[in-house]
């Protein structure tokens, strides 16, 4: 290994980003931690910190632009940009309102953008990498999801723009995960009016009969920020156990 | 290919030039009534008569990147007709930069324009759309389909565009609401000439864009609103959530010019 990589991932206290940070600090990274609350921070950052060299952490709410100015700069220079925050709210288009529609749009699509753009002078002389954790909802639609849709949709847009105009100084990949094993998810769950029926449905959604591990997805985000994905760039990698290559009758 | 919308009713927003003008023509020769939504008053009014006017055409002026100005552009149009078949989601703005010099004001004005708007004109349209089984078009782009340098908050907010009509045609499915994206290529507009003019070679930056692509020139606005008229049209009845490439073969592949 040669010099220490540093790493920001955001939503890192738990779920997706959490298992990414814990990977890539087993694979020898420096790791910024980042989450909406400074408590949830400083624990993940005592919990990674007993295994990995170099842990520190950020906090703020990426909803409010002044916020992710601070946390771009308490970061500092990165060479490996993780934007793995982002919020679902469930809303039918008669009812989205202007709150709604402003705040998933603004931590799921513009806080990632607010970031890159922060962070890019030091992408660029690193040679840097930005992944940007989207969703198979930027490929299909959802039913109540058109919001969120939109904003991951939208990421992989922006993933595509950054890769063509950054390249070769800058690599930019998109992840999309479909269903994962995470707190929201057990969350949503569990509040089911039947929880067994619910974990059944989220199962059988997809072909390989089970949802993801938050590790899995980790992987794949560790190699794509890896030299051995120096290759891929504008790329749009799918993880979705089959969702989005067809249905069943 | 001849469409009758003989009376149906239409909301364009953009009408007031460029592709939006054209399908609001095609739209008012097919028998269809329309509104015209652009950002001014005056712009409208123009388009109205340049159009040579008529009790077919309704204005409906508002500023779509502003709180409350797609709701608005509905209500005008909702007023004049008391009901809506059709909406054409056809404004935009694109202001190309780099990356380092697209601030957040720009980055917004794109976002609200190119993808607020068309959620609020549909959440605003939606009951009179659902008591027509009616359509909505959302105009997109060949870069809602893969990206160019200089133009991050066009390219994000247009593959968000195409997602979110994915979405909403799932949701609204159910109602009979059928709503499609169509992603136009490179068009002969005003905007277009304007753009030719201020690079100080317009031969050269037409030349440029025609040798893009692969058919070896640009469209016509008429071209693509024809399109879209087939989109709002029967003969798409069980079309919902397609996301239509109409660009000359620009995102089909590459041609090693070697």
């Amino acid at each position: 290994m040669s010099t220490l990589r540093r790493v920001l991932i955001t939503g890192s206290t738990r779920g997706i980003g959490q298992a990414t940070a814990e990977r890539m600090a087993q694979d020898g990274d420096e790791i910024i931690l980042h989450g909406r609350r400074a408590d949830e921070v400083e624990v993940a950052v005592a919990a990674l910190g007993g295994r990995a060299s170099a842990v520190s952490g950020v906090s703020g709410d990426l909803g409010d632009r002044a916020a992710v100015a601070r946390i771009a700069d308490e970061a500092g220079e990165v060479d490996v940009l993780i934007n793995g925050a982002g919020i679902y709210r469930e809303m039918a288009v008669g009812a989205i309102d202007e709150a709604g529609w402003r705040e998933t749009i603004a931590v799921n699509l513009t806080a990632p953008w607010l970031l890159t753009r922060s962070l890019l002078p030091g992408l660029r002389r690193r040679g840097g990498v930005v992944i940007n954790v989207a969703s198979d909802a930027g490929l299909i639609g959802f039913a109540g999801g058109s919001v969120y849709c939109a904003s991951k949709g939208g990421l992989i847009g922006l993933t595509k723009a950054l890769a063509v105009e950054l390249a070769p100084a800058v690599r930019a990949i998109a992840i999309c995960p479909g269903p994962v094993e995470t707190d929201m998810m057990r969350q949503a769950v569990s509040e089911a009016a039947d929880p067994e029926a619910a974990r059944r449905q989220w199962n059988e959604y997809t072909h390989l009969r089970r949802v993801a591990q938050p590790h899995e997805i980790a992987a794949i985000i560790a190699f794509a920020a890896s030299e051995a994905a120096g290759f891929a760039t504008g790329a749009v990698w799918l993880i979705d156990g089959g969702v989005t290559a067809g249905r069943k009758v | 290919m001849k469409f009758d919308f003989s009376g149906r009713m239409a909301l364009v927003t953009g009408g007031g030039r460029g592709l939006g003008l054209a399908i609001v023509q095609a739209l008012r020769e097919a028998g269809a009534r329309v509104a015209i939504n652009d950002r001014t008053s005056a712009m409208v009014a123009d388009a109205i008569l340049r159009l040579g006017g008529g009790e077919g055409l309704k204005p409906a002026p508002a500023d779509l990147a502003a709180i409350g100005g797609p709701e608005h552009a509905v209500a005008q149009a909702l007023d004049a007709f008391g009901g809506l078949d059709m909406l054409v989601n056809n404004a935009a703005v694109n202001i190309e930069n780099p990356i380092e010099a697209t601030d957040d004001a720009l980055w917004d004005l794109h976002l609200d324009v190119v993808l607020r708007a068309p959620l609020f004109t549909i959440k605003a349209a939606l009951p009179a759309l659902a008591r027509a089984e009616g359509a909505v078009v959302n105009i997109a782009s060949e870069l809602a389909l893969h990206a160019i340098p200089n133009n991050v908050a066009y390219v994000a907010a247009k593959h968000g565009l195409v997602a979110m009509t994915r979405a909403l045609a799932i949701e609204l499915a159910p109602e009979r609401v059928r709503i499609n994206a169509l992603c136009p290529g490179t068009m002969d507009t005003e905007l277009m000439r304007e753009c030719a003019e201020a690079s100080g070679d317009a031969a050269g930056y037409y030349r440029a864009f025609a040798a893009y692509h692969p058919l070896g020139r640009i469209a016509t606005p008429q071209e693509i609103a024809g399109f879209v008229l087939c989109l709002l049209s029967p003969a798409a009845a069980f079309m919902t959530g397609s996301a239509i490439a109409i660009d000359g073969g620009s995102t089909a592949g590459r041609r090693w010019e070697g």
